[in-house]
């Protein structure tokens, strides 16, 4: 062969491989009438599977892609509870131990070949048994076994028994078909949220059979969309022509006029929801890049870029768009449900809570000058926009047992204070202990440490006394700080349900690390309360056993606590929906709802 | 050496290599590599059911047993499945390679071409004013990094600081014009940032050719510029352009992708490789480094294989 | 040698300019490891100005005194990064090329062949993660993939050579082979040992750059590749200076190790393309 030819032999197979690459996939013709809404969301899923739908980017997928039994309605705020797969919400014994829920008749999976005839099969009580046993099985790799754990009769005992599905454990049981009965060991408040979640979404056992791991890029479930596809960057979901009809009722949703009104949502009243299409989920990380496609019309939808909110923003308070924006787009903040913080290793013998009483003093001295050092509105300014709310203690303002009045001494920045009490306790630029930081590989978290470090310069801190410590995976460094590896340990809580109890929780001794108490917080006292306030209801005194909690953390400086940031949302006036970005968030798309057929 | 006892040789020299690429990476992915029970743990995680994903992993075993095992489905054809999502690794690899293919060929292609024409240019007018704009320029050209080419790229063609005429990211291709669209930028990236060592490299080439006696001679009796490099001149600098362009195939669809399809959010095998140094996913680093060693390999057979055929001379003693 | 490359060098145009650039910068990175960078932050964004020629970044911080601190980075990493990988690819070239085809060279063989067939940004990183991060990981992850190109060059050198007569020669009296090595053979490469490390100087900063950026290669203090890292968020929001500033010092460095390749391959007539 002459080497033109092979050149013209190469070229054209170049050329054929491009030619293949380019064509259309099958399934994805769109037709004139059909509706695509694109959303954005800046962090992507790793497995869809349900047990394994621990991120929030993967829980707003997976409840769309599966039935919970609870949803929380669509615009209610503070947050309500509704039934979704469950006929209504629970029967539930006088001593509050015995939950009985009937489920909806004549919920179907979506066809499937996971099924015998590849058609899918009705809802059963029996699936919900079994999608929750499944955080029990050893070998499902799942993860919200510690929602349930030591909660529920039997469960545990099942799980040491071998995991045998077809013998359930005495506290969760099928009554029949559409009854479940769930029976605790003492009154858990918070159930029914927790099977609000992802986690908790029905799957059947057909399909985790039939796919095993790979249950995690498909969907198997009877939710109001279905996954045509998903990859690192993006996923497609289409509307489940299955799915059950139940026409909207805008006043049970929650919908208040002065509140809601200007967002067109008067218009999808007593239709039947999922009303668009097709929904395409863009997984956009880096912040420039998505706030360019969102701009450029690409997305409907976006969670504004901080670095952006000058040029966005015309007005702060209240939130106004720049005139140029807000011809083309609906904005609307919200509080994260959940905040950010800093946590101390209290298992480190430097700067935590050791045995002998004389250092332990000092160090909780040295822990307190930290924090006073700390200026929490520079952080908020430079990294949150300026529009984060900063507060003292673990209790967000997003939760209702927060305290407005409550002394904010502990979040004013104190320089001259940090430094008098670093000075009462005898800490010097030579003997304060080397201090490890750590993050997982991020410009924002690298930057976050050199603010920290500069802030600790400020009150005599050594800077090359403060080490940082980067981890190329989020893994990385849970397993450095699980290990003990690092003396303070960054980090955000993402509430999984609208409750005080979720955020408490990590300060509770036995959820130390690996769990998420990342600070191995362990207070006798906070312990104690936190037993006490556990099977309460929300009442006035659980709120005073919580906001005591509370105060033991802020004395013992247990953490440089708390930004709650505010999230700006933005999204596109050719759509008719109110966004929610918190972990009831997935439940909005369907029905989100398309002004009029637009292609992108 | 007759033909099939040398490819034999070539074939067994390949197998080692991909033995030594294998244990290499399986030890410094697997052995000291990211502890990926960590990464799937969920919120609320206990030591026990560390244990458990490590077990259900099968992280709980011996290093050489693991290694054994991981061969012996490789050797079977099975890549394994993603430890972040339980994808097949060759479902993913394969639904990713095309979507690189497409991103990057048209700028291999044209930063070769280009690079052939300039450095043509240059090479026939040696010391010349061409040959020296040439070479400045490609020098400039070398000192320009990719990750610098990327971000001024976006920001003067997709955004509304520069000409917004391109999507700022992303790979929603489905036909010919959003495709053009969306490989635009990636490919003007890829050219200027390979322009230059494609050029100084073939000037080299066409050089050497030019000084050979028939060349010479071709030109001294007035053949003209066209005759004498494309006849003469391409067809014997065959081997050396072949030779490069077929090793610079593997490199430029791992590396080069990777930083591209970081930038840009495309889905193809540097995207997929990233998010797998990221959440520590080893299955599929495996797979990508194991299947780039294997491309080395097919690319130096093919080398040799084309070469011959192209050069009788190759080869020769 | 090294003497009369300098001159030869000198000699010409682009040569020179290289050097004066490259000393330029060295003569900066080298004042400003004197009065490094602080954490401490005046005003966000602050625009360009004559107290910051480049304005400040997120933080506040001065983005100039960061760029050139920046610079002192490269120039560490690319230092040590070259002297590691030229030092070992010249033993281990000289040891495979003394006796080609002997067992050892086919060992070495082996071992480029693996080495050459990662992806240098996987294996950089798997590198990284296997000695626990940190900048000495980066070094070291970058002198084992860059050895392999000075080891193959010189390799192919000393094989030539030791057919020579003064090799010859140096044999019959019955020299040990370590010496001829250091004495004969080695110095007879330098001029390819230094085409080599001006190569893989701009070599490892290219990639401790993009290694930076994407977050695998993380280095105390500055680097530039974190700075246009920092970028990729600053530009969404109109603010330059960081890709400017990093940018803009990167290119001069570059450009100043790349016309002093050049200057010397022309120099030792070495840019054939089939060596």
């Amino acid at each position: 062969m002459k080497p033109d030819s092979t050149l013209t032999l190469a070229l054209a197979v170049l050329i054929l491989t491009l030619l293949t690459a380019c064509s259309r996939e099958p399934g994805e013709a769109d037709t004139p009438e059909s509706k695509t809404y694109v959303h954005a969301m800046d962090g992507a899923p790793g497995s869809l599977d349900p047990a394994q739908a621990s991120s929030i980017y993967a829980n707003f997928l997976v409840v769309n892609l599966y039935d919970t039994l609870f949803r929380y309605r669509y615009l209610a705020r503070p947050y309500e509870l509704a039934p979704n797969l469950a006929a209504g919400l629970p029967e539930v014994s006088d001593d509050g131990l015995t939950f009985t829920i009937a489920l909806k008749r004549g919920v179907r999976f979506v066809d499937d070949p996971a099924f015998p005839d590849g058609t899918g099969r009705e809802v059963t009580a029996g699936d919900v048994v079994y999608s929750l046993l499944r955080h029990f099985d050893p070998d499902s790799r799942a993860q919200g076994a510690w929602l349930w754990q030591d909660r529920i009769v039997g469960l545990d005992a099942w799980k040491t028994a071998g995991a045998d599905y077809d013998a359930p454990p005495e506290g969760l049981r099928a009554l029949d078909d559409h009854t479940l009965q769930i029976r605790l060991v003492q009154p858990y408040p918070q159930l029914i949220h927790t099977l609000a979640q992802g986690y908790a979404a029905v799957v059947p056992r057909e399909a985790v059979e039939a796919y095993g791991i790979e249950l995690g890029t498909r969907s198997v479930g009877s939710g109001p969309f279905r996954l045509v596809s998903i990859d690192r960057a993006r996923a497609v979901m289409a509307r489940n022509p299955g799915f059950r009809e139940e026409p909207v009722s805008l006043a049970a949703e929650g919908y208040a006029a002065a509140r809601d009104g200007d967002w067109g949502l008067e218009a999808i009243e007593g239709r039947t929801p999922p009303f668009v299409d097709r929904i395409e989920v863009e997984f956009i990380t880096e912040d420039a890049a998505r706030w360019n496609s969102f701009y450029a019309g690409e997305t409907h939808f976006i969670k504004a870029p901080v670095a952006q909110f000058e040029r966005i923003l015309e007005d702060r308070d209240p939130l106004r768009l720049t005139p140029e924006l807000a011809e083309r787009f609906h904005a609307d903040a919200e509080p994260e449900s959940g905040f950010v913080y800093t946590a101390f290793n209290m298992d480190d013998p430097a700067i935590g809570d050791p045995e002998d009483p004389g250092q332990a003093a000092r160090n909780r001295a040295l822990r307190c000058a930290m924090a006073k050092g700390f200026d929490w509105e520079t952080r908020n300014r430079q990294f949150y926009g300026g529009v984060g709310q900063v507060f003292p203690g673990v209790i967000p303002p997003v939760v209702p047992e927060f305290d407005p009045g409550m002394d904010r001494s502990p979040v004013v920045h104190d320089p001259e204070g940090a430094r008098r009490l670093l000075a009462e306790h005898g800490w010097t630029a030579e003997n304060l202990p080397e201090l490890t930081w750590g993050y997982p590989a991020s410009v924002s978290e690298r930057q976050m440490f050199e603010q920290f470090r500069g802030f600790m310069a400020d009150i005599g801190y050594p800077p090359e006394k403060l080490l940082p410590r980067v981890y190329a995976t989020f893994g990385d460094y849970h397993r450095a700080y699980s290990r003990g590896e690092l003396s303070l340990v960054t980090t955000g809580w993402t509430m999984d349900y609208p409750d005080a109890e979720n955020t408490l929780q990590l300060f509770f001794g036995p959820n130390a690390s690996p769990g998420s108490n990342v600070g191995n917080f362990r207070d006798p006292t906070f312990d104690a309360l936190y037993r006490e306030a556990a099977p309460l209801p929300p009442s006035t005194e659980r709120t005073r056993l919580f906001r005591a909690m509370n105060r033991r953390v802020i004395e013992e400086c247990a953490a440089i606590t708390g930004l709650n940031r505010n999230l700006l949302m933005l999204w596109s006036r050719e759509v008719i929906m109110r966004p929610d970005r918190s972990f009831i968030g997935g439940y909005g798309f369907r029905f989100v709802d398309l002004a009029a057929p637009t292609a992108l | 050496m007759s033909l099939p006892r040398y490819l034999l040789q070539r074939l067994f020299h390949g197998a080692l290599l991909l033995l030594g690429v294998t244990l290499l990476s399986f030890t410094l992915m697997v052995q000291f590599g990211p502890d990926t029970a960590f990464e799937l743990a969920g919120k609320n995680t206990t030591e026990a059911q560390l244990e458990e994903l490590r077990r259900s992993l099968g992280h709980d075993r011996p290093f050489l047993e693991r290694y054994a095992r991981w061969l012996g489905e490789l050797a079977r054809g099975d890549l394994g499945a993603s430890d972040s999502n339980g994808e097949p690794v060759d479902r993913l690899i394969g639904r990713a390679l095309p979507v690189t293919l497409a991103l990057v060929l048209p700028g291999f292609l044209l930063g070769n071409v280009l690079g052939l024409l300039l450095g043509m240019l240059a090479a026939w007018y040696r010391q010349g004013a061409w040959d020296r704009l040439v070479l400045g320029g490609s020098v400039a050209g070398l000192s320009l990094s990719f990750l610098v080419v990327i971000i001024a790229l976006q920001v003067l063609l997709c955004t509304p600081y520069g000409l917004d005429l391109f999507p700022t990211r992303g790979w929603r291709v489905d036909g010919i014009g959003s495709y053009l669209l969306y490989v635009t930028v990636p490919t003007l990236a890829l050219v200027i940032v390979t322009l230059g060592y494609n050029t100084r490299f073939y000037r080299a080439v066409m050089v050497e050719e030019l000084a050979r006696d028939p060349v010479r001679t071709a030109r001294a009796f007035g053949a003209s510029g066209r005759e004498v490099m494309f006849t003469h001149v391409l067809r014997n600098g065959a081997v050396p352009v072949l030779t490069r362009l077929l090793y610079s195939i593997p490199l430029v669809l791992v590396s080069g992708s990777l930083l591209l399809e970081t930038y840009f959010g495309i889905p193809g095998v540097g995207k997929v490789a990233f998010d797998a140094i990221t959440s520590g996913d080893q299955p599929v680093l495996l797979a990508v480094v194991t299947l780039t060693a294997v491309m080395f390999v097919a690319v130096q057979l093919l080398t040799d294989a084309a070469c011959r055929l192209a050069d009788p001379r190759y080869g020769a003693p | 040698m090294s003497g009369g490359a300098l001159g030869t060098l000198w000699r010409s145009r682009g040569g020179r300019c290289g050097l004066v650039l490259l000393a330029l910068l060295a003569l900066a990175a080298a004042l400003v490891t004197l009065m490094p960078a602080s954490d401490a932050g005046g005003a966000q964004w602050a625009g360009a100005s004559l107290e910051h020629w480049f304005g400040t970044n997120r933080l506040g911080q001065d983005i100039l005194a960061r760029a050139l601190e920046g610079m002192a980075t490269a120039f560490r990493v690319g230092g040590l990064v070259t002297l590691g990988a030229v030092a070992l690819g010249a033993a281990l070239g000289a040891l495979g090329g003394w006796r080609p085809h002997s067992l050892p060279d086919e060992v070495l063989q082996w071992v480029m062949g693996v080495l050459d067939s990662i992806p240098v940004y996987l294996f950089a990183a798997a590198l990284a993660f296997a000695l626990g991060g940190g900048e000495a990981a980066i070094i070291a992850a970058m002198v084992l993939s860059f050895w392999t190109s000075t080891a193959r060059l010189v390799r192919a050198e000393v094989a030539r050579l030791r057919g020579r007569d003064f090799v010859l020669s140096a044999r019959a009296i019955g020299l040990p082979a370590p010496l001829i090595l250091g004495r004969h053979l080695l110095p007879n490469t330098a001029h390819i040992l230094l085409v080599q490390a001006t190569l893989t100087f701009v070599a490892a900063i290219k990639t401790e750059v993009i290694l930076s950026f994407l977050g695998i290669g993380a280095v105390h203090g500055v680097s530039w590749g974190l700075m246009l890292a920092e970028s990729t968020q600053d530009v969404l929001a109109g603010h330059f200076g960081n890709f400017l500033a990093a940018s803009g010092m990167l290119f001069l460095l570059l450009l100043g190790l790349n016309l002093v390749a050049d200057a010397l391959q022309d120099a030792f007539d070495l840019r054939e393309a089939s060596r």
